[in-house]
């Protein structure tokens, strides 16, 4: 599936070039590191003083927080971004009312800026990812491991799925759009295996959000707004399940949610985290 | 219309948080209209005001009041950010979903509308991530902004999802604004309806609104203007107004008398108000809570 019909340009506020890391946060990163071995990521760093460490998979920078980390259950808990300039995002950000980050939530010894999400997550600037990386700086490589460990089957950052209380897509959409430039794809325009909520575009076109209030007749469900999970991108859906599938990984096969063509989503693991794939035009 | 539809505000009762509380359940109020200094002025500090509220088991309709905020610069701006920001945690931990804001009376501020759009921008912006909606008034004597009309016009103008206006009768009846006011507002925009009256007939001055506004408000259909908030009642349930109604009064005798007494005398003007249109409107539709 492709967006045929370009809107006008977008505004691009910050120069906002694609996602440089998702993080998680678990009291658990063994099992956790385990299913992210699974799923193709590779360990490749450790933080030089934390309890943190690097995955990587092709583009895809994948880092595990177990520095105070309260729960078993890995929550997604930051989404860096890359920007022109992390200092101006920053305090433009703050200008028009975004919420600095707590200092004691910044694990990186090198600064970098940030601004509080959705829920507990936070969203970082960072500005230095061509010639020179954040993590060469904070983290020691491991021993032996390759440190561009390649994507199984063309795997890549294709979006972040972020659950709502009811009535509030207007204001997240408030929120993306004047702080970051991000725009409404029109409705219907859907990716994926699971078609709901709203889509949102990075104004680099490089990734999207997905905002998804509760559905009809879940008052009952326990709904908190969060990041609830990454969809990662693939050129073959059916070659990535397959792939997948092959070192253990359990994929939803039952109702509208199967594995198609379009996408796939995988069991819930370690008490709730789950992956999407998502049939993606997005160049790795 | 449903009483449920109505709350009152702390500020016009006597007595400690829980004896308010108690009061407005005691004469059947479901919800409550919170003050800050109900939270940082309780004996046991904020937590234990927090849990009173919670234990009352009413609906907090919102939180009062962000003064002054708009159109100021440099390092009171920041100032007032900070202010800002404490009052929507406040409000997070309550509860309350509508945090009101009034027009400021500053003699700092700014009354360039570009830059007043800008500063409700930057409000709504602080509460999009606590799920909070800013209520904008225009206080009768504010210094750049002191009618309802100008207030719907700066919240139209940011358009932000989550900032809206409030509307209270008190400033909308002695400011002499007309009902016209209503016509070309989205009654999606209107956030939170104030009801009072009060006991004399004019209140010209702006010295006068404010020395009236804190003293000698009561309720409605106890004062001298019960025609005029009917047909504002009238007018606003008519254009689709299906959010909540709280009794701003503030009166100094409400504040020496027992508060079960007060709140009864609140629960016969709910009934009153509630009277004046069709019982057919249905309650809005409520999130759980």
């Amino acid at each position: 599936m492709s967006v045929e019909e370009r809107l006008p340009e977008p505004s691009n506020p910050l120069g906002m070039d694609g996602i440089e890391f998702i993080e998680y946060a678990t009291s658990q990163p063994q099992a956790f590191g385990a299913l992210l071995a699974s799923m193709g990521f590779a360990p490749v760093a450790r933080h030089r003083s934390r309890e943190v460490m690097l995955y990587r998979q092709g583009t895809m920078n994948l880092i595990v927080n177990s520095h105070e980390a309260g729960t078993a259950t890995p929550q997604l808990s930051a989404i860096a971004l890359r920007v022109r300039d992390a200092g101006y995002a920053h305090r433009r950000s703050l200008d028009l009312g975004a919420w600095d980050m707590p200092t004691r939530a910044a694990e990186m010894e090198l600064l970098i800026p940030g601004i509080h999400g959705v829920g507990d997550s936070l969203i970082y600037f960072v500005d230095r990812y061509r010639d020179f990386s954040i993590y060469d700086v904070d983290f020691l490589p491991l021993a032996g491991a390759d440190p561009r460990p390649p994507a199984l089957a063309g795997l890549h950052w294709f979006g972040v799925v972020q659950a709502i209380l009811p009535d509030r897509t207007a204001d997240w959409l408030d929120f993306y759009q004047t702080l970051f430039g991000f725009s409404v794809l029109p409705q219907g325009k859907y990716f994926g295996v699971l078609p709901k909520g709203t889509l949102l575009e990075s104004p680099c076109r490089k990734f999207y959000l997905q905002l998804i209030e509760p559905p009809p007749g879940a008052e009952e469900v326990r709904w908190n707004e969060e990041l609830v999970r990454v969809g990662l991108g693939a050129p073959d859906v059916p070659r990535a399940v397959a792939a997948l599938r092959a070192r253990g990984i359990v994929f939803v096969d039952r109702g509208p949610v199967q594995p198609s063509d379009k996408g796939a989503l995988t069991q819930p693991y370690l008490g709730g985290v789950t992956f999407e794939l998502v049939v993606s035009h997005l160049a790795p | 219309m449903n009483l449920d539809r109505f709350g009152m505000d702390t500020v016009t009762l006597a007595g400690s948080l829980e004896a308010k509380l108690a009061a407005m359940r005691a004469a059947g109020f479901s919800q409550v209209m919170l003050n800050s200094t109900d939270l940082v002025g309780h004996p046991g500090g904020e937590a234990a005001a927090i849990t009173a509220v919670r234990a009352s088991g009413l609906r907090v309709t919102g939180f009062q009041v962000l003064r002054d905020f708009e159109g100021l610069d440099g390092h009171l701006h920041a100032y007032k950010v900070e202010v800002a920001k404490a009052m929507l945690q406040m409000c997070r931990a309550l509860g309350a979903r509508v945090l009101l804001a009034c027009s400021s009376s500053s003699a700092h501020a700014t009354g360039d509308p570009e830059r007043l759009v800008a500063d409700l921008r930057k409000l709504a912006m602080l509460a999009v991530p606590h799920d909070i909606r800013i209520a904008y008034e225009a206080l009768s004597w504010g210094r750049h902004v002191n009618d309802f009309v100008q207030a719907c016009e700066l919240v139209e103008q940011a358009d932000r999802a989550n900032l809206g206006v409030a509307l209270d009768s008190f400033h909308f009846i002695a400011s002499g604004t007309g009902l016209e006011a209503l016509d070309a507002l989205n009654p999606e925009k209107l956030f939170l309806v104030q009801l009072s009256d009060f006991l004399w007939q004019e209140a010209r001055s702006p010295t006068d609104r404010i020395e009236t506004a804190r003293h000698y408000r009561v309720f409605p259909g106890e004062g001298v203007h019960s025609e005029q908030v009917a047909t504002l009642v009238r007018r606003v349930d008519a254009m689709g107004y299906r959010g909540d109604y709280s009794f701003e009064v503030f009166n100094d005798d409400y504040r020496s008398l027992p508060p079960t007494m007060v709140a009864e005398r609140a629960r016969r003007s709910a009934g009153w108000v509630s009277g004046l249109v069709s019982r057919r409107t249905l309650p809005a539709r409520r999130r759980r809570g």
